[in-house]
């Protein structure tokens, strides 16, 4: 070890964790240090966990996946909820057996990287190649990436057909907030709601707030800003002049999806991962862009999950090899199409989402906000999840105070802790 | 209980220790019928309280969780937690719902079961058994519902409301949320106190009362002076038990509100903690460790209190 990077080293160890340092020590290698997909050989059976509960056994996602083992390889797919899945992700690599391969939400890759949980895509033998930049950037820390996103979904307002038609209001008219809340009172007037979101306290109801907050010229290191205050006073007025409804607070997306459902709201802020429900609607359903405050599109941030291996300490080499195969199988030439389709996601890679839009007209809205998403913690990493956090008490905070300014700043300028 | 069991053991062993060197081979016996419970205890009962311990007083975070590592900062993570904004708020909180719910499950049990135990009224089984239907129900149930009933919109609640010309309550709001978890854990927490209450109700002789309407006692007085008294033990146990699970109740309140506003209370704080839910998705093993072991203590400080107080009885 030269002088040079045992300064370097030190500096890292000092700054980051004990594990940094012994990784630095350049005798035995750290466990994660060890292992290559092209060392390795794929196995007879191949663990593969996904966030997907919904999607049951027998279904077409779940034979999907299943149609991706390699020769003389079965996987067996386990599914649990976002936070339950990298929970258990978190215990099994504690105990040395994690699976093969993980779909991770990409808002938690920071801190899955930052806890040494995932083997490099170099080291799994992962192809990050032809993937849009904004959509690996939460997977790749310290300019490593960690994994894949095999595609993304974004966020959109839908927007009942019927409804505005009856209320005399021209969807293309609704460019900034302002056109689009007299478009609420329109259609109120009219004997109708307003707008159904998901204000639920966590990153679900954050990650519906950000187009708005991103939309006001707000930044994520600033999060008492004016700009911040003036999203969060937006959604509270609405509550307050009854334009939305005060389950928002609770509601997930699930649920304010099933609200616009009733036929009863002109918009809802949902992601186009509703956009073949809509199709289905008993009503005519149109989507168009969150506008931003004062006009143009609002940046939406990246949703979706990242493909990754997690570290291994037995046979890591093997492991890898499978992380390789199945992955490759879900993210590349025709496949990475129907993973898509399957999901209702557009895919990370240009070409394939061209195909999507051009296969199905259900796309075309879509394309322009997954190619302008913001990744949630490109900007600040690993400390994103505790802005979030406080993001979202300030959300809460500014629903329940139903219109009221000086509690809706006081909510943003008070926001954190844990 | 822990605590009793193994001091009942204790001096079991000591007193064969002592015995003549000839009753060995029984004393090996008595060991052998000792050591599973001896086990047992020790892995499933004094193994995780210990790692609960020791993870309240290491500052653990994802990464030392994995690998190890996590340094001992001694009782900080309780000056943290105890000097966390919220805290007081939150013990504050903690303790109205436990005594709302206590209070009201306690006298509306107790209603219950002396209106059963009076008999008399021919309904009287199916209605009782209609009464245990919350404790019959999976909470994920009962819990969907009450949100469902409690919304703020269009909920049959504010209809039913509306029907007297009160204004929608928004019952799930920061502010109101308290209430609203306190009333569906009373609703939840009533069977127990009426089925208790009334097997305690069917232990006092009936020949109490006959001699007491005979000296010309009204139903007032008997209750007062004879159901009450006579309940007493029962009663006792019922609150005490009630009151360690009214301490740790997650589940009806996560279920409703996610431990938003005002219905956080210690036990969803550290439920959201331990596993990274709520508001911050960071997974907080040391603070949530730590608050957990404040509610073993109040627990525990409670049953001791119960324990004195049942000793002040029998003396």
């Amino acid at each position: 070890m030269t002088n040079k990077t045992m300064r370097r080293c030190l500096a890292a160890g000092a700054a980051v964790t004990m594990g940094a340092l012994a990784a630095c020590s350049g005798g035995t290698p750290e466990p994660g240090e060890s292992g290559n997909a092209s060392e390795g050989s794929t196995t007879a059976e191949i663990a593969f966990w996904d966030p997907y509960p919904q999607h049951t056994e027998g279904s077409a996602w779940d034979e999907h996946v299943k149609s991706c083992a390699p020769d003389g390889s079965t996987i067996v797919r386990t599914s649990a909820p976002q936070t339950d899945l990298f929970n258990q992700l978190t215990t099994a690599v504690k105990e040395g057996g994690a699976p093969d391969v993980v779909l991770l939400d990409n808002p938690m890759m920071p801190e899955a990287v930052g806890a040494e949980m995932l083997a490099t895509a170099e080291q799994a033998g992962i192809d990050t190649t032809g993937v849009d930049e904004n959509l690996i950037g939460p997977g790749v820390v310290d300019g490593t990436a960690y994994g894949v996103p095999f595609g993304s979904n974004a966020l959109g307002l839908y927007y009942n057909v019927d409804l505005l038609a009856e209320a005399g209001v021209d969807p293309a008219s609704i460019t900034d907030w302002d056109s689009l809340t007299a478009a609420m009172e329109q259609v109120a007037a009219d004997g109708g709601k307003g707008i159904t979101f998901s204000g639920v306290t966590g990153e679900e109801g954050v990650f519906q707030f950000l187009p708005w907050f991103w939309g006001a010229g707000a930044d994520l290191s600033d999060i008492t800003s004016d700009e911040a205050v003036a999203a969060g006073q937006l959604l509270s007025d609405w509550i307050g002049e009854g334009l939305a409804p005060r389950s928002a607070a609770t509601d997930n997306q699930s649920a304010a999806w099933d609200l616009f459902l009733t036929g009863e709201y002109a918009f809802a802020e949902n992601g186009s991962w509703f956009a073949s429900a809509a199709a289905e609607a008993d009503f005519e359903v149109g989507v168009i862009p969150i506008p931003a405050k004062d006009g143009g599109v609002a940046p939406v941030p990246t949703g979706g999950e990242f493909a990754v291996a997690p570290i291994q300490t037995e046979d890591a080499s093997d492991h890898y090899a499978n992380a390789s195969a199945v992955i490759a199988c879900l993210t590349e030439g025709e496949a990475a199409f129907q993973t898509n389709e399957t999901l209702g996601y557009l895919s990370a890679k240009p070409e394939v989402r061209a195909d999507q839009a051009d296969q199905s007209p259900l796309w075309e809205p879509w394309v322009s906000a997954v190619e302008g998403a913001q990744g949630r913690t490109t900007e600040l990493g690993s400390e994103y999840v505790d802005v979030s956090a406080s993001l979202s008490g300030a959300i809460q905070a500014a629903i329940n105070a139903e219109g009221d300014q000086a509690a809706v700043e006081a909510a943003f300028q008070d926001a954190g802790g844990f | 209980m822990t605590t009793l069991t193994t001091r009942t053991a204790a001096p079991t062993t000591q007193e064969r220790a002592t015995s003549k060197p000839r009753r060995h081979g029984a004393r090996w016996a008595a060991v052998a019928f000792v050591a599973p419970l001896v086990i047992y205890l020790l892995l499933f009962y004094a193994y995780p309280l210990a790692q609960n311990l020791s993870m309240s007083l290491h500052r653990f975070d994802r990464g030392t969780f994995i690998n190890g590592g996590a340094p001992f900062v001694g009782t900080e993570i309780y000056q943290d937690v105890v000097e966390h904004p919220r805290f007081w708020t939150i013990v504050r909180q903690t303790t109205v719902f436990t005594a709302a719910s206590l209070v009201f499950q306690y006298l509306i049990g107790l209603a219950l079961a002396v209106f059963f135990h009076r008999g008399g009224f021919r309904l009287a089984a199916p209605l009782r058994a209609m009464f245990l239907v919350p404790w019959l129900l999976p909470i994920i149930v009962s819990g969907t519902t009450w949100q469902w009933m409690m919304n703020p919109d269009d909920g049959i609640l504010n209809s039913f409301i509306g029907l007297f010309g009160a204004d929608p309550v928004w019952w799930l709001s920061a502010d109101n949320a308290l209430m609203s978890v306190a009333i569906a854990n009373i609703w939840l927490g009533i069977p127990f106190n009426l089925v208790i209450l009334y097997s305690g109700l069917q232990g006092i002789p009936k020949e109490l009362y006959e001699a007491a309407s005979m000296d010309g006692a009204t139903p007032w007085q008997q209750f007062w002076r004879i159901t009450l008294p006579m309940l007493r033990p029962v009663s006792l146990i019922t609150l005490l038990l009630g009151l360690v699970y009214t301490l740790k109740v997650v589940d009806i309140i996560w279920i409703m509100t996610l431990g938003t506003g005002t219905s956080q209370t210690l036990a969803t704080w550290a439920y959201g903690m331990s596993v990274g839910k709520g508001a911050s998705a960071i997974i907080r093993y040391s603070e949530a460790s730590a608050v957990g072991t404040i509610l073993l203590l109040a627990a525990l400080a409670f049953g001791l209190i119960y324990i004195a107080a049942q000793r002040k009885q029998e003396d």
